[in-house]
């Protein structure tokens, strides 16, 4: 491996001609003679090789990430200069490059993504008879990557690129493929740095394809279903706001209505009230028909009766004050700068609950430590609504956009998804978190900016 | 000038309701060439080209803009439209044909009644399974577009090919949204339709497509295919009632109009004249009795057969969608 390493490197022109082209100093080519080229060069010698029609054997590649670099089924000739740069900055020995699948279980993806999205997936079965999906985006290729190498929790930070299938509207203009380059951070504790980490590497490698501008918009979604369980309000309630929460509209009439006293038509709501759940059962039971070893169809007696006796204590339930409900709506109407956002939310939400405080400190903490990474965040926004549209993350979110004129580009995003992993492998609780750039439209963004 | 493209269902009942109502229309259809062809024309209308095809083709080809016109069905359109679609525009409502697309769970669910309680126990659904809410349906998109309206989005969808109600029991499904004209079906397999689990009235209409198709099309034939098509539909529910205008009752005709939907065909009737007034089939008894009750006989009932309104609905929408007003 060593020998074809040295070979390349004189091919390329010798210690000094490389150490020029990659950038680097002369030691550190050197020490490529004698342990092989680092992970994240292998894109850019490869298409420096390519770009001089120099053949290499990919077993110099070998040796380092293991035989998950596929130069054969990935032309790098059709990779531009931008998009190199940009998987030369994400790539390294801390984030290895990974080539996760393209075909996926369309049930895995549509319990993932739920039926919203159906109509945009590209859904058939194969000859086996399989549902399968050609991937909308590589965070499910990857996590399923993560558990076919056989790990189950340990801390693995993936890099990857490719291309992603989605249906758009002919009218606007999107095309239906497009390449995905991104991180990954599966496993491990789900710690403040990793968060940091990837949110940084994103920016960083944004900043160095050549984006000038780029308008950040953050949020956590975290907060709001910590404000609902310190909130004294019914346990009932509490998850159908939560539910709610992904859709503003159906959470707004929710609102309205807890806050009035509610009317129930259902007759059984009212003469489950006295039973315990014993009684409840048979009660149930006697209602349906069943006799004793019959269950209903499609759902248990314990669901059925559970839930009747949940509506019957609704009943009685006071609505909810006005107080609570403007609460949540200032809560929610929160949008600003980051420092200031956290200012506001500290004084809406004083004395609440230790708990709240605790996490607005987390918060704190997360734009501290990006503040320290010179990140300027003066124009950017901390939003509470954010992440609401798009029922997938579970905390810390983000987005990068760059603005064209009057139109504002979303060109990079991520976010925390603690509960991924459970839909794609059903029983494990991993955290992950990640972010994915859109390289077509960075390039576009680019190609832009210099005409402006 | 080149001809226009109208698909019709090729068979089953829908091809029979078809072919019921273009005769009581007064149309004749031909096949160019014998019963088995797939293409025809009207006799006496030139320039109108027949094609034979499934109802579900039909639906298809309006929203791709291939066809200029197709009768086909209000549930078909819905679950074949998507954001790629071309505009599709309902020119007349048939009359036959009618179904509605309904939301269905277990009977034995006793605590769920309306779209409301649905929605909750969507929610809950996962806490005890560990998988959504499967729902068994061949309309997949109305069914995601009701959800999505109403707020409901923890489910699955499951292909349906055919007998979507034995689904439950099957095991294969926990609800369904399936067409039905009385709910029999529905109610035979233990299932009830939610009080609020109608999600779309569907009947047979004629449907035109806006693309650029219609440029060069000669619209004189269309116009006159357009407005016998809907004086017939105008005419299929409806009943004349005659009776002699002997007494000047106050506020009568707004009476008629606000109980009855009943609207006199010659504006405000003239005292001492015979006259007729449109009424709703549904309506031809309560409304016969009303007049009687004020001293009004004896009425006699008519049915028409065609009612040619002065300007024709469907010819005027066709019209303004393909802006050759």
């Amino acid at each position: 491996m060593i020998n074809e390493t040295n070979k390349i490197i004189d091919s390329l022109g010798g210690t000094t001609a490389l150490a020029k082209l990659l950038d680097v100093n002369l030691s550190a080519v050197s020490n490529y003679r004698k342990k092989g080229f680092p992970a994240r060069l292998h894109y850019k010698i490869a298409s420096l090789c390519n770009e001089r029609s120099i053949s290499i054997d990919e077993k110099i590649f070998g040796g380092i990430s293991g035989n998950i670099l596929p130069i054969d089924s990935r032309p790098i000739e059709i990779l531009s200069d931008v998009s190199i740069n940009i998987m030369e900055n994400l790539v390294s020995d801390e984030f290895e490059l990974i080539d996760p699948p393209t075909l996926v279980s369309a049930d895995k993806v549509l319990d993932r993504l739920g039926e919203n999205i159906a109509d945009r997936l590209y859904i058939f079965s194969d000859p086996g008879g399989t549902r399968l999906c050609l991937r909308p985006d590589l965070t499910i290729p990857t996590c399923i990557h993560y558990l076919n190498s056989g790990f189950t929790g340990e801390k693995k930070n993936y890099a990857y690129h490719g291309k992603v299938f989605q249906f758009q509207n002919p009218a606007s203009n999107e095309p239906n493929e497009f390449s995905q380059a991104g991180l990954e951070s599966i496993g491990g504790d789900s710690s403040l740095d990793s968060e940091v980490e990837i949110f940084y590497r994103t920016y960083d490698s944004l900043k160095k394809a050549g984006i000038k501008t780029l308008n950040i918009s953050m949020g956590d979604v975290s907060l709001f279903s910590l404000l609902i369980d310190v909130l004294d309000i019914p346990l009932i309630w509490k998850d159908q706001l939560k539910t709610k929460f992904w859709n503003d509209k159906n959470f707004k009439l929710l609102l309205d209505e807890l806050s009035v006293k509610k009317k129930f038509d259902n007759k059984l709501f009212y003469k489950i009230s006295d039973l315990d759940q014993e009684m409840a059962e048979v009660f149930v039971r006697d209602t349906i028909g069943l006799s004793e070893n019959q269950s209903p169809v499609g759902r248990s007696v314990r669901e059925i009766t559970e839930r009747l006796m949940k509506k019957s204590q609704e009943i009685n339930i006071k609505p909810l004050s006005k107080n609570t409900s403007d609460l949540i709506r200032n809560f929610l109407s929160i949008s600003d700068s980051p420092k200031e956002a956290i200012k506001k939310l500290k004084t809406i939400l004083k004395n609440v609950d230790s708990k709240l405080d605790a996490k607005i400190e987390i918060i704190n903490e997360r734009v501290d430590k990006i503040l320290d990474l010179k990140i300027d965040l003066k124009d950017s926004i901390f939003s509470l609504e954010k992440g609401r549209t798009v029922e997938y993350y579970t905390g810390f979110l983000f987005d990068y956009n760059c603005p064209i004129k009057t139109k504002s580009i979303n060109i990079a995003g991520g976010g925390r998804y603690d509960d991924l992993m459970k839909s794609v492998s059903s029983n494990l609780d991993i955290p992950a978190f990640g972010a994915a750039l859109n390289l077509e439209r960075i390039e576009n963004v680019i190609a832009k900016e210099k005409l402006l | 000038m080149s001809s226009l493209l109208l698909a019709l269902p090729s068979k089953g009942r829908l091809h029979e309701q078809m072919n019921k109502f273009f005769e009581s229309s007064g149309l004749t259809l031909s096949r160019s060439g014998g019963d088995r062809t797939y293409s025809g024309f009207i006799k006496g209308i030139k320039k109108i080209e027949i094609l034979y095809l499934s109802a579900s083709e039909i639906s298809g080809e309006l929203l791709k803009g291939n066809i200029h016109m197709g009768i086909t069905g209000i549930d078909l359109i819905e679950e074949s439209r998507t954001s790629a679609s071309k505009e599709v525009v309902l020119l007349s409502k048939l009359g036959f044909g009618k179904a509605n697309v309904v939301v269905a769970v277990p009977n034995s669910w006793i605590d769920v009644e309306n779209i409301k309680d649905l929605s909750e126990v969507a929610s809950e659904f996962r806490s005890y399974n560990n998988r959504r809410i499967r729902v068994a349906t061949k309309f997949k998109n109305i069914t995601r577009n009701f959800f999505s309206h109403n707020g409901i989005s923890n489910y699955r969808l499951v292909d349906s090919a055919g007998a979507t109600e034995g689904s439950p029991a099957a095991g294969t499904s926990e609800i369904i949204v399936d067409i039905t004209e009385t709910g029999q079906t529905i109610e035979a397999n233990n299932l009830k339709i939610l009080n609020d689990g109608v999600m779309l009235e569907s009947q047979s209409c004629i449907f035109s497509t806006t693309s650029n198709i219609w440029d060069d099309v000669d619209l004189e034939p269309v116009e006159k295919f357009l407005r016998i098509i809907s004086a017939r539909s105008e005419a299929m529910n409806k009943v004349e009632l005659f009776f002699d205008y002997i007494d000047d009752k106050n506020g009568l005709e707004i009476n008629l109009y606000r109980k009855f939907k009943a609207i006199f065909s010659k504006g405000s009737p003239d005292l001492g004249e015979a006259t007729s007034l449109i009424v709703p089939i549904s309506e031809i008894t309560s409304c016969s009795l009303y007049l009687t009750s004020l001293g009004y006989g004896p009425i006699r009932t008519n049915q028409p057969n065609f009612i040619y309104n002065k300007e024709s609905d469907s010819w005027n929408i066709l019209r303004q969608s393909i802006n050759r007003v």
